[in-house]
């Protein structure tokens, strides 16, 4: 990626040539949504860093149906910028880069990256995300309190191998809320890594990455409210979104190879915003244990050959005797899960299988892990779900020496 | 040799760490509560604190945040006699925790846990 952005399109009613402080919202066809969070971002960043610059960017992805409106009516004490990328070209990580590139030429300091389309947010997410940047930290990711079946790809991939690969615990490595300062904004234009999938769902996942992996000091920062999506989320994402999510994990795996194969256990982060009073409970989040149960059955007649090609023997067969077990007695062991992550991992790079039939094979597998999660927490709290999710990512630390071996 | 710093405000327990760390090859320093903790940190180096939870002037818990806050990468394990602290978010910003007990097999396999993550990265 070099420093040229995907800008189409830029409005900046009030001439803002300078701000230390940015909140960017990225969005695509959010004309219901985007007023909440630019009005929260303008009070948040009133209330809390009244003293400096700040402008808030959406950067958009040439919506159609008025956000860029929405977002400018707004009102606010604090000025906007409304940037898009051009006609076709959608993604969340090209919105991002937009906005990076226009935090640097605007000299900011700090970069508060919230989502267009969440309800529960408050003026103090810009204080919780900000504050830590402002102590010294390079990079904020947020901690919800979440409900324990929303986030799946996070608590069932991406956080325990991250993890378990660079090291450093970020709980929510794929947030989408989350704080930066400006001297990774340079990282962030100029790193090799980019390419397509990063400038779509990849982005969140490449972006604490690269900040883990530029060993700067990475803050977790309590929001205060739970997370609350305006649009319904399914527990397992849409096909290309999973992709990307993962397929940007594996290469990003692939290009910081000498800094993983070092790591051993993992660490943890600072903690930010915690005493802040009572935290709210999320909302429920339904699953339908058949669907799943159904879909990892499918998977057997989608890619049974595909699996058999590259997982070792016994995790095949381990795999086969999941299959026969009725619904109710479901279970997906974490040890055969971790190697089964690893194995896709080595046959990502190896380029075994044709990358993206890979990914797309992970999804019936990732669908029953997903399913024995849910079934082993049934009856849990969202703490102690959180300590089995804990224990899966000991679990993932443990089976390092099997990514070593299949690498 | 490793230094281990640990921080309880029952003397029975800072022996018996103590004794059973410089066993196993650690220096072992102790300190009976949070005050001063963090000049502490900063003039003796340790290359790991093992952090009681409750103690009677201090919350574990809120030292663990100052000495995050202030010692980025150094390794904390907490120490407690209840598991109940895992409640609390702040305590996600240990390394490891470990339930007290007269056998310290689970706290000597922290350490060495620990202190290997530091020394990898």
């Amino acid at each position: 990626m070099n420093e040229t952005s995907m800008l189409a399109f830029e409005e900046n009613p009030e001439q803002v040539e300078q701000a230390d402080w940015v909140v960017g919202i990225p969005s695509h066809n959010n004309v219901d949504s985007i007023t909440h969070p630019t009005a929260q971002a303008a009070q948040g960043l009133i209330d809390h860093f009244g003293d400096k610059n700040s402008v808030v960017i959406n950067c958009d992805n040439h919506s159609e149906d008025g956000t860029k409106e929405a977002f400018l009516q707004t009102p606010s004490e604090v000025p906007k910028i409304y940037l898009s990328t051009p006609p076709g070209v959608v993604g969340r990580g090209y919105s991002l880069r937009n906005l990076i590139v226009k935090a640097v030429e605007l000299q900011a300091q700090a970069v508060i990256v919230l989502d267009a389309d969440i309800e529960g947010i408050t003026p103090q997410w810009i204080k919780n995300l900000g504050e830590p940047i402002s102590a010294g930290f390079g990079f904020v990711a947020p901690l919800y309190v979440r409900h324990k079946y929303d986030g799946a790809v996070a608590n069932g991939i991406v956080y325990p191998l991250t993890r378990a690969l660079y090291g450093r615990r970020v709980r929510q490595p794929i947030g989408g809320d989350f704080a930066f300062a400006a001297n990774l904004a340079e990282t962030y234009l100029n790193h090799p890594s980019w390419n397509d999938m990063v400038g779509q769902f990849g982005v969140d996942i490449w972006m604490t990455t690269l900040a883990i992996c530029q060993g700067i000091p990475i803050c977790q920062s309590f929001v205060g409210k739970p997370k609350i999506y305006q649009n319904d989320r399914n527990i397992v994402p849409s096909g290309p979104v999973f992709s990307q999510v993962v397929g940007t994990l594996l290469n990003l795996m692939i290009h910081f190879q000498d800094f993983w194969e070092r790591v051993k256990w993992s660490k943890p982060t600072a903690i930010y915003g915690f005493g802040m009073g009572e935290v709210e409970t999320p909302a429920s989040f339904d699953i339908a244990d058949d669907e799943l149960h159904q879909v990892f059955i499918q998977g057997f007649a989608q890619y049974k050959q595909l699996w058999e090609s590259f997982l070792e023997n016994n995790i095949y067969n381990k795999l086969g005797e999941i299959r026969e077990l009725p619904l109710a007695h479901f279970s997906f062991p974490s040890e055969i899960w971790a190697r089964i992550l690893y194995s896709y991992s080595a046959a990502y790079k190896n380029e075994v299988v044709e990358r993206e039939s890979l990914l797309q094979s992970l999804v019936p597998l990732f669908v029953g892990k997903t399913l024995s999660y849910a079934k082993k927490t049934e009856r849990m709290s969202i703490q102690q779900a959180e300590e089995y999710i804990e224990n899966e990512c000991m679990i993932f630390e443990e089976a390092k020496p099997y990514l070593l071996s299949k690498w | 040799m490793a230094k281990i710093l640990v921080v309880d405000d029952e003397e029975h327990i800072r022996l018996l760490y103590s004794e059973e760390l410089k066993e196993e090859g650690y220096d072992v320093i102790t300190a009976e509560g949070g005050h001063g903790l963090l000049e502490r940190i900063e003039q003796d180096k340790p290359d790991l604190v093992v952090l009681d939870i409750k103690m009677v002037d201090y919350d574990g818990l809120d030292l663990l945040q100052d000495i995050r806050n202030k010692f980025y990468d150094l390794p904390v394990i907490l120490s407690t006699a209840y598991d109940t602290f895992k409640e609390d978010m702040k305590s996600i910003a240990a390394d490891f925790y470990v339930v007290k007990s007269f056998d310290l097999t689970e706290l000597k396999k922290k350490i060495q846990m620990a202190l290997e993550a530091r020394d990898a990265s």
